[in-house]
């Protein structure tokens, strides 16, 4: 039993999410402001935090940069602030994660499981040196099984999309156009093609993904191509 | 016969004057003596006096007395006492022999002179503890009177010197030593201030003339100015004309002379001259008000080289496009506090609408026997939602209209992006069962642009596409380039009626009559208009019947 801690001043919305996540099985604590936050966090096990940032007396911003202080705990950052550099800040101040209200608790579940897994199994990952295996980040797959599994969840993916993720993942980080892409998997050059690998892709990034709109691992880059990214 | 012997007879005279212990005779142009140290030359080429036919003695050298003998003597002999003259004898002798040391003398002062003069020159002006070169009261002094009066000093000594050059008198040393030494201190003076004021380059300014020169050149440009000031321009140009035209007939009447011809050309040429300058600045002049006409306010024309009305006109444009300016800026400032405004609501009205989706969600997902209350549920969840559509469009469209996004210009594939857009509105396209017709070149077409504002706009168009595209009909992609202008449209049949005009259309908050009930917020379309033009594009919507067709230019 995990412990979550929700801190927002809201106290509906803390309430809400104590019904998703208890019914996924983890144990809630609930704070609606950043000190009695912080004064949880140091009596309690805390396993992850669900933090507002736009809250009176002390804002989320500088909780999580004193539990920061002496706490490595996953801590997503919960807030209506949705600009880019919202974002960018929060996770610069030490957030794991950033999810704007209002929030899909679909969503919201699956970043609280994928970061609770990766906090707790860090480092115990099987069959590194398996050359038929690639990884970025939680997502690996196997090509001799042709298993790929996405925080230890397996996603059922067809042959054709196998491939074309197989061949992304072997070249991670690089940014490949779809006519390259057809021609690497394909071993053929594709005419008309084009739009059935973007729908490929588009497939691949629903299944592995968890806000295919915000990819984290099969970034789009509009115009110029599709690319895996490089996560240790 | 001349002789101070009184005795009128030649022969005792002479035989007198032999007699004597010391004599010298010039006789038939022959030296008879009993002196040993004198020889014929000494006595040839000294003087005696001669009683000339003009009444008056005069003196002749003795080797001329060609027609006289003459006999000199005295009765003993003074000569061996006469040691001025043996000593003067001596001296002469030396020099003689050692002429050519007052050359290396003159040499080596003349040496010397000029390392002083070096040395005096590098180090004049300096004090101990004070920066720079220091002047005095004397140094403050018009360089022409300082002059004159040391020149005055100068020219005293040097005639004190002159005029009694050949006496030797006590008095007259002494007057020779003051008279020097005045000369000196007065050529010193004027040295040492000389080389302090080139040294502090004040040399032309401390001249008086060049006072007078400048005061007479500030006041006649005043002066001018003054005139120039108070007269029309097409005043000015009556006096500029016929002073031209005097000036040229008066120059020409005097063609014979030459150098009026030159100075004819000359003339001319400076008209000419000035002229094109004019021209140059009207140019300028006109060209910032065309800026201003287009719209462009960050001008401002350097007035210093400008003269008479120009110069009022150059300073009337920068007040003009300054207060243009600073409008934009202001208006611009204001549409950012809009968009602040905006910003800051629209977080205010995400945190009771996330407890409004979750509690409905949460509500969905409870067993309700009632199918009522359920089909409300559905009707609070679809509207909760379009609300968070609406909030979320509202920032972007406010941000976008007032130009507040951060743009990230690079290359892109707009082929690729056209085909990446595709996949992405496959299932929605086919759950509307419209079918996609995309003409595309076969070359790469490329642009500059923010890849994911790009795909905003797209994404916008597409989703409209899937909204308002009337079912089972076709849309038609095509891309072109032609005079290096790419061109993208995107055509589809309206399944409603298009009672509107496109202007109406692109206006935030208007759509196409009815779908104003169904999905969307409406800011589609001026989301993407404003998008397009931020990345340098042209964004238009064509309506023609049923059919709907958007042209971006690039």
């Amino acid at each position: 039993m995990y412990n979550v801690l929700v801190v927002d001043d809201d106290k509906e919305i803390v309430g809400a999410i104590e019904i998703y996540l208890k019914k996924e099985g983890y144990n809630i604590l609930k704070a609606y402001n950043g000190n009695q936050a912080l004064k949880i966090v140091q009596e309690n096990e805390i396993h992850l935090l669900i933090l507002d940032i736009m809250m009176p007396e002390k804002d989320g911003i500088e909780t999580l940069e004193e539990i920061r202080e002496n706490k490595s705990i996953p801590v997503i950052l919960l807030s209506a602030k949705s600009e880019d550099y919202d974002k960018i800040g929060g996770l610069n101040s030490g957030a794991d994660d950033y999810i704007t209200k209002p929030f899909n608790p679909l969503e919201l579940i699956a970043r609280v499981n994928s970061n609770l897994r990766r906090y707790v199994s860090l480092g115990s990952l099987e069959n590194k040196n398996n050359s038929k295996i690639y990884q970025t980040g939680e997502l690996v797959i196997n090509d001799e099984t042709k298993i790929a599994t996405v925080d230890g969840k397996k996603v059922k993916l067809t042959a054709t999309e196998f491939n074309i993720l197989k061949f992304l993942l072997e070249n991670k980080g690089k940014v490949y156009s779809i006519p390259e892409i057809y021609e690497n998997v394909w071993r053929e050059e594709g005419f008309g093609a084009e739009n059935i690998i973007a729908v490929h892709i588009r497939h691949i990034r629903e299944k592995i993904e968890i806000n295919p709109k915000e990819p984290k691992y099969l970034k789009v880059i509009w115009g110029v191509g599709y690319k895996i990214e490089n996560i240790n | 016969m001349f002789t101070n012997i009184k005795s009128n007879n030649y022969q005792e005279v002479k035989d007198n004057m032999n007699n004597q212990n010391i004599y010298w005779n010039f006789v038939n142009g022959k030296i008879e003596t009993n002196l040993t140290y004198i020889n014929e030359d000494n006595i040839k080429y000294n003087y005696a006096y001669r009683n000339s036919s003009y009444g008056s003695n005069h003196l002749q050298k003795v080797k001329e007395f060609g027609d006289y003998d003459i006999y000199s003597s005295y009765e003993e002999d003074k000569t061996a006492q006469a040691t001025n003259f043996l000593f003067n004898k001596n001296m002469y002798d030396f020099m003689l022999q050692h002429k050519q040391l007052p050359i290396y003398s003159c040499l080596m002062s003349l040496v010397l002179l000029v390392i002083i003069a070096i040395y005096l020159f590098w180090a004049i002006g300096y004090k101990q503890d004070e920066e720079g070169i220091s002047l005095n009261a004397m140094d403050q002094i018009p360089y022409e009177i300082i002059s004159m009066i040391c020149f005055s000093f100068l020219a005293i000594a040097l005639s004190i010197i002159t005029n009694f050059f050949d006496m030797y008198h006590y008095v007259v040393v002494t007057l020779y030593m003051i008279a020097y030494l005045i000369g000196y201190i007065a050529c010193a003076l004027w040295g040492v201030t000389t080389i302090k004021r080139i040294k502090a380059k004040t040399f032309w300014k401390s001249f008086l003339s060049y006072k007078i020169i400048r005061w007479f050149y500030h006041k006649t440009k005043k002066c001018i100015s003054e005139i120039d000031r108070k007269t029309s321009s097409s005043k000015k140009v009556f006096w500029y004309y016929w002073g031209f035209v005097v000036i040229s007939i008066v120059l020409a009447s005097m063609i014979g002379t030459g150098i009026s011809l030159i100075l004819l050309g000359v003339f001319w040429l400076w008209v000419f001259y000035r002229l094109r300058k004019y021209n140059r600045q009207q140019d300028e002049i006109k060209e910032a008000l065309q800026k201003i006409y287009e719209g462009k306010t960050d001008i401002y024309l350097d007035n210093q080289e400008l003269e008479g009305i120009l110069k009022e006109m150059a300073v009337y444009i920068n007040d003009i496009a300054g207060g243009f300016s600073n409008a934009i800026e202001e208006s611009l400032k204001s549409e950012r506090l809009k968009t602040e405004l905006i910003t800051n609501v629209s977080h205010d009205i995400k945190t009771p609408l996330t407890s409004i989706i979750n509690y409905v969600d949460l509500l969905k997902k409870e067993e309700i026997p009632n199918e009522k209350i359920k089909e409300y549920i559905e009707i609070l969840d679809k509207k909760s939602y379009r609300l968070k559509k609406l909030t979320e469009d509202l920032v972007e469209a406010s941000k976008v209209s007032s130009g507040n996004v951060k743009l990230n210009i690079e290359e892109i594939n707009l082929k690729e992006l056209i085909h990446q857009s595709i996949g992405e509105f496959k299932d929605r396209l086919e759950e509307k069962n419209l079918k996609i017709e995309a003409s595309m070149p076969e070359e790469e077409i490329k642009i500059k642009a923010d890849n994911r504002y790009m795909y905003r706009v797209i994404e916008n168009l597409f989703s409209n596409v899937t909204k308002y595209a009337l079912d089972g009909s076709r849309v038609y992609i095509d891309m072109k380039r032609e005079k290096g202008k790419t061109e993208i449209s995107i055509k589809n049949i309206s399944k409603d009626k298009l009672n509107i005009s496109s202007d109406e259309l692109m206006q935030r908050f208007v759509r196409g009559d009815k779908s104003r009930y169904t999905e969307g917020s409406g800011l589609g379309l001026s989301i993407a208009k404003s998008l397009t033009e931020l990345q340098g594009g042209e964004f238009t919507i064509h309506i023609d019947g049923d059919l709907f067709k958007v042209v971006m230019k690039w």
